[in-house]
């Protein structure tokens, strides 16, 4: 197990947003967070990562205890965040873009061309400003300067947000080919049907607890999951 | 000897341990969610390791009969795809609901104890589970089609049809109810059949046999005999496995097993339709330490007797307050009897009042033949009534010997 989450609680101000959620993502796996608005999965993520100090609970990556632990450690434990809303720096080449994000990689202009390797898109386009690539190309880029610290866990939150569905399905197809670099990834998302098509195994969350847990492929079946996500039998009928 | 989910079957403890405190979590919530009878007991009780589990309500097959019957489905009845139904104490129906994942579950947990019996998709497999078994049948057929071994899904109700498709088709492996191996052994015997000249390689029992039996068995059959247990309610098979080493493996990745003063208590972790949180069995068990041989890391348990009245007639489960149900139909309401279980059928001896044995022998015998049929038409089990003179020892109602 590289991630292991037990029952971890969070919130902001006086208000708890996660209550006491459990998880875990075992390495090499694609594993999917699904929830609605407000479910409280970013919380859940950020609590992961260090930029929300969990309340409750334990976070244990590669065996260490690394619960409350601050945010920029995060990166020691091999972990690295792909933020909601790509958060590239707009002022920046793609170059420099990706060389901030393996900036304690001793080896990371090697890295630099690995990563350009598996985005050629970014490659054309290194001397260009953050700010004028597409928003598919940000979240490329977002990817692409999480995997310049050579993390063994990618957080992903949200990597559809905003994007037009062709965009998307590109996106994904990236995500599905971490595995091949052994990248184990935890993905945060709205858009179930995308996710369970990647993933190999998905929690759902719902007002901050975990509701199912389970493969992806029976998740897509699981009435639960179509009544609330896929939009499918909205009406209820009970004998 | 294989496996077939490795990952899960084999899973280390620490990790195991992880996915039931998962799995468990997000049963609670669901079931506060989705199940009244179960939002009533539960209240805000919550969960934060596993041992917390001992200290939630136990349930058990009257909440299904109470509520019967869909007041345990976690999901309106147009999710649900099959149902299923059973007996419950003193008789009360139950109904057992799956959805479609359910369904495919069943399907995988059946598959790991055929796998480990042995199966693989070259082999031919019959599964000769009938009446009273019926259920159980559904599981196999699921499970040996997803290996995709070729299956032949039928239980001939004569010995000598049994035997003619072990030779007409070949079987290697077989899936039965002890009587049937048991009966199929000894008519081999009787008629001096080698039973090398089968093609068998593996029997495969719908219960859990004493060890003399499983002998016979296997001798009269020239194969391996592995048994299989479960729980109808739960899930019969799947609920766990035979492994090569003859220690029953719960599927600790989908429920979670404790034994409370001697009671199997079983919580399904991934059951959609109707998922059951501290489920008292009524049947005895005890756990096994230490770890097997086999490499799996579930659970090991030795199932024991039933604990409440409930009887095996034939592989048909019957209580006794059904018969004296059957019996209340005439004149012999009320009436102390005794029974007796054979191989198929069983007898009931009921004790007469002298007015009616006054009767001639030509009325005896009619009540005799009309209360055999009602056993057959009611309960599906074949019995012979015998009518027993009163006895000054008033012996208690009801009682199996």
């Amino acid at each position: 197990m590289l991630l292991q989450v037990k029952n971890l609680q969070c919130g902001y101000g006086s208000l708890r947003v996660v209550h006491g959620a459990s998880l875990h993502v075992c390495a090499g796996e694609v594993v999917g967070l699904l929830g609605g608005n407000g479910a409280g999965k970013t919380s859940l993520l950020k609590a992961l990562v260090g930029l929300l100090t969990p309340w409750a609970g334990e976070v244990i990556v590669g065996g260490r205890n690394v619960t409350g632990q601050p945010a920029w450690k995060a990166i020691s434990n091999s972990m690295v965040l792909v933020p909601e809303g790509k958060m590239i720096f707009a002022d920046m080449t793609v170059r420099e873009n990706l060389l901030v994000g393996g900036y304690h990689n001793p080896d990371r202009r090697l890295q630099l061309e690995i990563v350009l390797e598996r985005f050629p898109r970014l490659k054309d386009r290194q001397q260009q400003l953050g700010g004028t690539l597409s928003g598919g190309e940000q979240q490329m880029l977002a990817i692409g300067r999480a995997l310049m610290a050579r993390p063994r866990l990618l957080l992903l939150d949200e990597p559809s947000l905003g994007l037009a569905p062709l965009v998307t399905q590109e996106v994904f197809e990236q995500i599905v080919k971490m595995k091949e670099l052994g990248v184990t990834v935890l993905i945060v998302e709205q858009n179930v049907m995308a996710t369970l098509s990647v993933a190999d195994r998905a929690y759902v969350i719902e007002t901050g607890e975990i509701i199912l847990e389970g493969m992806a492929g029976d998740l897509m079946r699981h009435p639960e999951v179509k009544r609330a996500y896929l939009g499918k039998g909205r009406q209820e009928v009970w004998e | 000897m294989s496996v077939l989910d490795r990952r899960y079957e084999t899973m280390p403890r620490i990790e195991l341990e992880q996915l039931q405190l998962e799995r468990l979590q997000a049963l609670l919530v669901r079931l506060k969610r989705n199940v009244r009878r179960h939002r009533e007991r539960l209240g805000d009780a919550r969960i934060t390791s596993l041992t917390d589990l001992a200290n939630l309500p136990l349930s058990g097959p009257e909440d299904m009969a109470d509520s019967f019957p869909y007041g345990m489905f976690a999901f309106p009845l147009r999710e649900i795809i099959r149902l299923q139904s059973g007996v419950g104490p003193e008789g009360r129906p139950l109904v057992i609901g799956h959805t479609r994942n359910d369904l495919t579950q069943w399907g995988r947990l059946a598959a790991r104890q055929l796998v480990a019996a042995g199966v693989t998709a070259n082999d031919v497999i019959q599964i000769a589970l009938g009446e009273g078994v019926y259920p159980s049948a559904t599981g196999y057929l699921l499970g040996a089609e997803l290996i995709e071994a070729s299956v032949i899904a039928e239980d001939p109700a004569h010995a000598d049809s049994q035997l003619a498709m072990l030779r007409n088709y070949r079987p290697t492996i077989l899936v039965t109810t002890p009587a049937n191996a048991l009966e199929l052994a000894r008519m081999l015997e009787r008629r001096a059949i080698d039973p090398q000249s089968l093609h068998l390689r593996t029997v495969l029992l719908s219960r859990p046999v004493p060890a003399d039996q499983r002998e016979q068995i296997s001798a009269g059959l020239f194969a391996t005999v592995r048994c299989s247990f479960g729980v109808g309610e739960v899930l019969d098979p799947g609920l766990c496995l035979e492994c090569e080493h003859h220690a029953f493996h719960i599927h600790e990745d989908h429920f979670i097993a404790e034994i409370v003063n001697g009671e199997l208590v079983v919580t399904t972790l991934t059951r959609e339709a109707m998922p059951l949180l501290r489920f008292r069995t009524r049947v005895a068990a005890t756990a096994r330490p230490g770890k097997c041989a086999c490499g799996r890391t579930g659970m090991m348990i030795l199932p024991g007797a039933r604990l409440d009245d409930r009887l095996l007639v034939n592989e048909t489960p019957l209580y006794p307050k059904q018969i004296a149900e059957v019996l209340a139909q005439g004149p012999l309401a009320g009436r102390p009897f005794e029974i007796q279980i054979l191989d198929r059928h069983i007898v009931v001896k009921v004790e007469m009042s002298v007015e009616l044995f006054s009767d001639t022998i030509w009325c005896i015998e009619r009540l005799q033949q009309e209360i055999e049929v009602e056993f057959a038409t009611r309960l599906g089990v074949e019995a012979s009534i015998t009518f027993v003179q009163p006895t000054a020892r008033g012996q208690g109602r009801g009682t199996a010997r």
